[in-house]
């Protein structure tokens, strides 16, 4: 609070010009942007129609290989949204400076990853009409969800992690919908009018809002944790080789922060580029998430190790069975591919500092997508094609119309992105200048990186 | 005190030749799928004839299994579903309820014998198949969740009867379609809480083991194996 | 509405005008501040700090967890159905829904708490000015009474800021 008055002004009216911008201004690319995402939504929209009307046999499953892509889509977007909230939450609670300009664009991943990985469990089911017999609610049958399945466990992990996770997101935008009401004109000084609920920033309202974002971060850390938790349950509660397995759970919940990372950091590096947030999204964030990542590719390499290690030296004739078709069988092919995109890859280039730039995350980071797609894929298929009696081994092959709903997701997944990034500031504005006008100012210095400034 | 029904199943007297799994398919309006589905794995046998070779050319053994779902008593496919469509009767019958279901598809996942079939498709009888459509059997639609019921339409028949005739239900009075079909008689079913039922003799022979007994599923088929090495 | 009030550049020069207001007669609750941050750490902040939330947070959990015992054991014992030989109520899958409700509840508490205490949503009309988006800090006093305007004006301008009149 010591910066001279005129600079502070200076620096709070560049904040907002830079984070308003995108707001204000569209360019032609942003609309055929989204007419390419909105299509590729739309080719998987009637994708779906199609599987609805003839039946999801329209599906490569088939006995006894039940689940495949579209379990393999919920279990990898749902891990995708443990970055945002999560890390967002735990950068809150220690307070790490560098958290300021990352929280936003990370909670949104959670927000939109969740949205399109709960839809699975719906279009996959074979009467998805009758999705609404998952909800708890007192029918005039008197018959209840049976709460004993992992299925309906989902159903209450993840309407919490949603609940949750929309909430996180939603609370710290008004203060910047206020912003954007008083500094717009027309429509959207009205809809951000009502979005921004009468903010008025008066300090009983900051330490209002300090507070609950405080305990939402306290809650929201073990929901996340227990919804990836839950979602291996599905599989471990089951007594199918290699699914059967006590350590799923932690298994899966760094799985799916080692993924979640990966997109966060590809999300900000396309901000960064596309929104010209250079000053904000700056090397030391990659560079800080580059090690996370690393951090999660190690750890996950340790729970494969484990899980390996144990299921070859038990050598229980079911498990080494589909132990050795990922590893050396017809799957042997993605089991490597997985390997060296979740382990190789990311190790090799954010081990070496030289190479820890924006770049080198970015390409480690898809890398990491991928690999952790192949993973979700590779713990449900095998399994289910190796299940004890070899007269039922079974062979897994997907469809167009699956092939058609895994692109709509991603198409989805940045559609949904780049409308948010359009109508709301990507970078809390609020929290930002919170850390110090000072501290924003010599970070644009670009030797001075953000997270040696004491904030 | 409730019946347990049970199934024994002689694997030296099947001879492999697929009675069980024509009848079943009639009894309980199991639709044909045709052959590009079914090379698919689409095809629906809720019993089925497992065959296994043996040994080194020239020295080879051909064994049958006939697998049909276990009615196991600790069911991995009954806690796994949301909606109760899969439960387990008084009777012991891991029942599973065709208008409950919602098609997760988890129960044939968590069941390690891959015994539940699901309705890809809507189903259809190419005629005059159309015409031999069991009555006392749903017919079941698209996306629903389907097994072997030891045929409950005749358990509940035989026992119906009995009461009608004012008499206990005897030993032999109900045959599901498998047991009934079976020339070589390699199929046994009865009720296992009547001891002197020909099951529960079989059932208390130390020959006798469940499929997969390790897994912890309490099955209550019982395999006798082969002991001639023919 | 009426009121007086003065936007500041500085946070120092916003605490100097609320001390003036103070000195004036102008009790804590009557004087209004505003800011487009919430300047953490600064004494024109310090006011209304403190919350019963997390309490109320603590306790929207508990009812959570009740309801959600409530909720299973009901949905549990409506049929007593067995699957897989478990009991009817069986408490470790029920432990996962009990948690997550729990959870549920102290979160959905929290944002009420927030809305009723920060008096959001609202629409009726306030004392404001757009001028706090580019980070002056308004302070000042709605419906004052008339024979004070002076000296409030007096006290605004000896923080150093620019007087407004509504």
């Amino acid at each position: 609070m010591s910066a001279a008055p005129v600079e502070t002004a200076a620096a709070t009216r560049q904040i907002n010009d830079d984070l308003l911008r995108p707001l204000l201004n569209t360019s032609w690319r942003f609309w055929a942007l989204v007419a390419v995402l909105g299509g590729g939504v739309l080719m998987g929209f009637c994708a779906w129609l199609y599987q609805l009307y003839h039946g999801i046999g329209v599906w490569g499953i088939a006995w006894p290989v039940f689940w495949a892509f579209g379990i393999t889509n919920f279990v990898f977007w749902i891990g995708i949204s443990h970055a945002g909230t999560l890390i967002s939450a735990i950068l809150r609670l220690v307070d790490a400076g560098w958290r300021r300009p990352v929280t936003r664009c990370a909670e949104a991943i959670t927000a939109f990853a969740l949205m399109i990985g709960a839809v699975f469990p719906i279009i996959h089911l074979g009467r998805p009409w009758l999705a609404f017999w998952l909800f708890p609610y007192p029918s005039e049958r008197g018959i209840w969800p049976n709460f004993r399945s992992p299925l309906a466990w989902d159903f209450f992990a993840i309407n919490t992690y949603l609940t949750g996770s929309l909430l996180f997101l939603f609370l710290p935008m008004i203060p910047d919908f206020a912003l954007v009401r008083d500094k717009t004109t027309g429509w959207r000084r009205r809809v951000y009018g009502v979005l921004s609920l009468g903010w008025e920033g008066t300090p009983r309202q900051w330490h209002r809002l300090e507070s609950a974002m405080g305990i939402m971060a306290v809650a929201i850390i073990p929901v996340a944790v227990s919804v990836h938790t839950i979602v291996s349950f599905d599989f471990s509660m089951s007594p199918t080789p290699m699914w059967h397995s006590t350590m799923f759970g932690p298994y899966f919940v760094a799985g799916a922060i080692f993924s979640g990372i990966a997109a966060l950091i590809i999300a900000m590096a396309a901000l960064r580029k596309f929104l010209h947030l250079e000053a904000y999204l700056q090397p030391i964030h990659f560079e800080n998430l580059g090690k996370l990542l690393l951090t999660m590719s190690l750890l996950w390499g340790y729970f494969v190790f484990a899980e390996r290690l144990t299921t070859w030296y038990g050598n229980d004739v079911a498990e080494i069975t589909v132990l050795n078709v990922t590893q050396r069988g017809s799957f042997a092919p993605l089991y490597w591919t997985m390997v060296v995109c979740n382990l190789v890859v990311p190790f090799t280039i954010l081990s070496i500092g030289r190479l820890r730039t924006i770049t080198g995350c970015v390409i480690a980071s898809f890398g990491v997508v991928v690999g952790m797609w192949l993973e979700r894929f590779l713990i449900i298929v095998p399994s289910l094609g190796h299940k004890f009696l070899p007269y039922s081994f079974g062979e897994y092959r997907p469809t167009p119309v699956e092939i058609m709903l895994l692109v709509a997701t991603f198409c989805a997944m940045m559609l949904l992105y780049v409308l948010f990034a359009k109508l709301v500031p990507i970078i809390s504005i609020w929290e930002l200048k919170a850390g110090g006008y000072h501290a924003i100012e010599a970070a644009r210095l670009p030797e001075t990186p953000l997270a040696n400034v004491n904030l | 005190m409730p019946h347990k029904w049970g199934l024994a199943v002689d694997l030296d007297a099947c001879t492999g030749c697929g009675a069980c799994v024509t009848a079943c398919h009639a009894e309980n309006n199991i639709p044909t799928v045709g052959p590009d589905q079914a090379a698919r794995g689409r095809a629906m046998h809720w019993i089925r004839i497992e065959r296994y070779w043996e040994g080194e050319f020239p020295d080879v053994r051909l064994r049958f299994r006939p697998v049909m779902c276990q009615q196991c008593d600790n069911a991995p496919c009954e806690p796994v579903c949301p909606t109760y469509a899969s439960h387990h009767t008084e009777e012991g019958l891991n029942a599973q309820v065709y208008n409950r279901c919602i098609g997760t598809r988890y129960c044939a996942n968590a069941c390690p014998y891959n015994v539940r079939f699901f309705e890809f498709f809507n189903p259809v009888w190419e005629k005059p198949l159309h015409l031999q459509l069991n009555p006392d059997v749903s017919v079941r639609e698209v996306g629903v969740m389907e097994k072997c019921t030891f045929c409950v339409q005749r358990i509940n028949a035989g026992k119906i009867q009995a009461k009608a005739e004012a008499r206990e239900l005897a030993d032999g009075d109900i045959k599901p379609a498998c047991a009934q079909s079976c020339p070589s008689k390699a199929l046994v079913f009865g009720d296992a809480s009547d001891p002197d039922s020909a099951v529960s003799k079989l059932r208390r022979s130390s020959r006798g083991a469940g499929l997969l007994e390790d897994l912890g599923t309490r099955p209550n088929v019982t395999y006798f194996p082969r002991h001639t090495e023919a | 509405m009426k009121a007086v009030y003065a936007l500041y550049d500085d946070p120092n020069a916003a605490l100097r005008a609320v001390n003036g207001l103070r000195a004036a007669g102008i009790a804590d609750r009557d004087i209004a501040v505003m800011t487009a941050d919430p300047i953490e750490g600064h004494a024109l902040m310090a006011r209304e700090a403190h919350t019963w939330m997390p309490w109320v947070a603590a306790c929207g959990a508990v009812v959570g967890l009740v309801l959600a015992v409530g909720m299973l054991l009901w949905g549990e014992l409506a049929w007593r159905l067995d699957t897989g030989g478990m009991p009817v109520v069986a408490w470790w899958p029920n432990l996962i829904i009990m948690f997550e409700l729990t959870m549920l509840s102290a979160i959905l508490t929290t944002v009420g708490t927030l809305f009723v205490t920060a008096g959001i949503p609202s629409r009726r009309e306030k004392l404001y000015d757009a001028e706090i988006a580019d980070g002056k800090i308004l302070v000042g006093v709605k419906d004052p009474p008339d024979t004070s305007i002076a000296s409030l004006q007096q006290a605004l301008l000896a923080g150093g800021g620019r007087v407004k009149r509504v």
